[in-house]
């Protein structure tokens, strides 16, 4: 894989993104965020197409850079927008970029279900709360933005650690990747013994098994898988099904294999993410039930308003 | 078995380990600057979720890699944590409102050691 990009290149580019970022923050109207985004997003850009340039024969598919560029051109968004309800559909746009990462890294299950967990559910419960806490302007006023969404809190200070976090991890980075070799696939034997029944159905629909025959299973209901083929047995008795006659498409999807890894291989930790998921949900009843105390003022100005508003509509 | 037989794409999508990666680092290092400069609560947490997706890109990308499913799977206990935090979080900022009637981080600077 060889070096990806000179680290002279490397860190000027993290300076003129971490300059590009502190000009996009919002600071009161005092900056010139258009600007600041725009060198942002041109850093990124000429960040990616050097990593493309560099990486030799494999260039890679527009997919990527369209989906990189629009989930990190979304997250930018996210940080900066003033306003708390585009700011959390922008990050809905972050979630579904990410998810098409996932499906170009084959990870079908994954993306889905980031984006309906994340899009679909997560993100519904934020755009709640910022409904719910924020005041409705009054009538005939144009809605003005809070003070604490328009100015960014310590912007140098964050933007300097931030872009010396990236820079470090990439140098890191660019110094490890050429040490890692890529793995290889577990065979699909291994997991297609655990699935007699897929077998079953997937030779039937080939017309490889006669009425009556079926996969010969061993003490532990696995299929018997050798060097061969599979055993089956039925009316004629047994006979192999030899690997050069299987089906084309008898193959271990893989949403099969996360399943199998996730079942088999964590069952303890999905106990423990049930109790993680289980305290959350107490911890968010108990801590939303909890009354806050009104002081008697307050009362009694807020059914003075109901009232008016009542008396009003009717 | 080769990796065609197996339904994958031969490379990652067209790109190296190394471009999920920078990505991964991108995306958490915008999640980091916003939770720093923000100081509305709801988008604080927002920036944490954006970290987490970081976090999920870079294990899905290496279990790509190395043809090791523990990624994937160690994404699922991510959302898991990620859906946890955010009820809790939710719960905690929305109690918080009704205390000082605002979602400015600094409001509660008096909590300060």
């Amino acid at each position: 894989m060889g070096q990806f990009i000179q680290p002279f290149l490397m860190f000027g580019l993290c300076v003129v993104g971490g300059a590009g970022v502190l000009l996009a923050l919002p600071r009161g109207g005092r900056s010139p965020q258009v600007l600041g985004a725009l060198l942002a997003g041109l850093v990124l850009g000429v960040a990616l197409l050097v990593l493309g340039l560099n990486a030799g024969h494999e260039h890679p598919l527009p997919y990527f850079y369209i989906f990189a560029l629009t989930g990190l051109g979304a997250a930018l968004r996210v940080i900066t927008h003033p306003r708390p309800v585009y700011a959390a559909l922008y990050f809905v746009l972050t979630v579904i970029a990410t998810g098409g990462l996932f499906l170009l890294l084959s990870a079908e299950f994954m993306a889905f279900s980031l984006i309906i967990v994340y899009a679909g559910a997560i993100l519904i419960t934020y755009l709640f709360v910022i409904m719910l806490a924020t005041q409705a302007p009054e009538e005939g006023e144009i809605e003005a933005l809070a003070d604490y969404d328009t100015s960014a809190r310590e912007p140098v200070a964050a933007t300097v650690a931030g872009f010396l976090l990236l820079a470090l991890l990439t140098s890191f980075m660019f110094k490890g990747i050429p040490n890692l070799r890529p793995g290889e696939l577990a065979p699909a034997e291994t997991l297609l013994a655990d699935m007699p029944r897929l077998i079953e159905q997937n030779f039937a629909s080939h017309g490889l098994l006669k009425s009556g025959e079926h996969v010969v299973l061993d003490s532990n209901k696995h299929a018997i898988i050798t060097e061969a083929g599979v055993k089956v047995t039925g009316g004629q008795g047994e006979r192999v099904i030899a690997k050069s006659d299987w089906p084309s498409d008898l193959e271990v999807t893989n949403v099969e294999r996360v399943g199998f890894n996730l079942l088999r291989d964590h069952p303890g930790t999905i106990e423990i993410a049930g109790v993680i998921l289980l305290m959350a949900m107490l911890g968010a009843v108990v801590l939303s039930r909890k009354q806050v105390q009104i002081d008697e003022e307050a009362k009694r100005l807020q059914a003075m308003r109901l009232g008016d508003n009542s008396g009003g509509a009717s | 078995m080769t990796l065609a037989q197996a339904g994958l794409p031969a490379a990652m999508g067209g790109a190296t380990l190394g471009h999920y990666l920078v990505v991964s680092a991108i995306l958490f290092t915008l999640g980091l600057i916003g939770f720093l400069t923000r100081r509305n609560l709801i988008i604080m947490f927002l920036c944490t979720e954006l970290m987490f997706q970081a976090a999920g890109l870079a294990l899905v990308a290496f279990g790509r890699y190395h043809m090791n499913f523990n990624g994937q799977t160690f994404v699922i206990f991510v959302l898991t944590v990620a859906a946890a935090e955010a009820a809790m979080a939710l719960a905690l900022v929305v109690l918080l409102f009704r205390r000082r009637e605002s979602l400015d981080a600094e409001a509660w600077q008096d909590m300060k050691g």
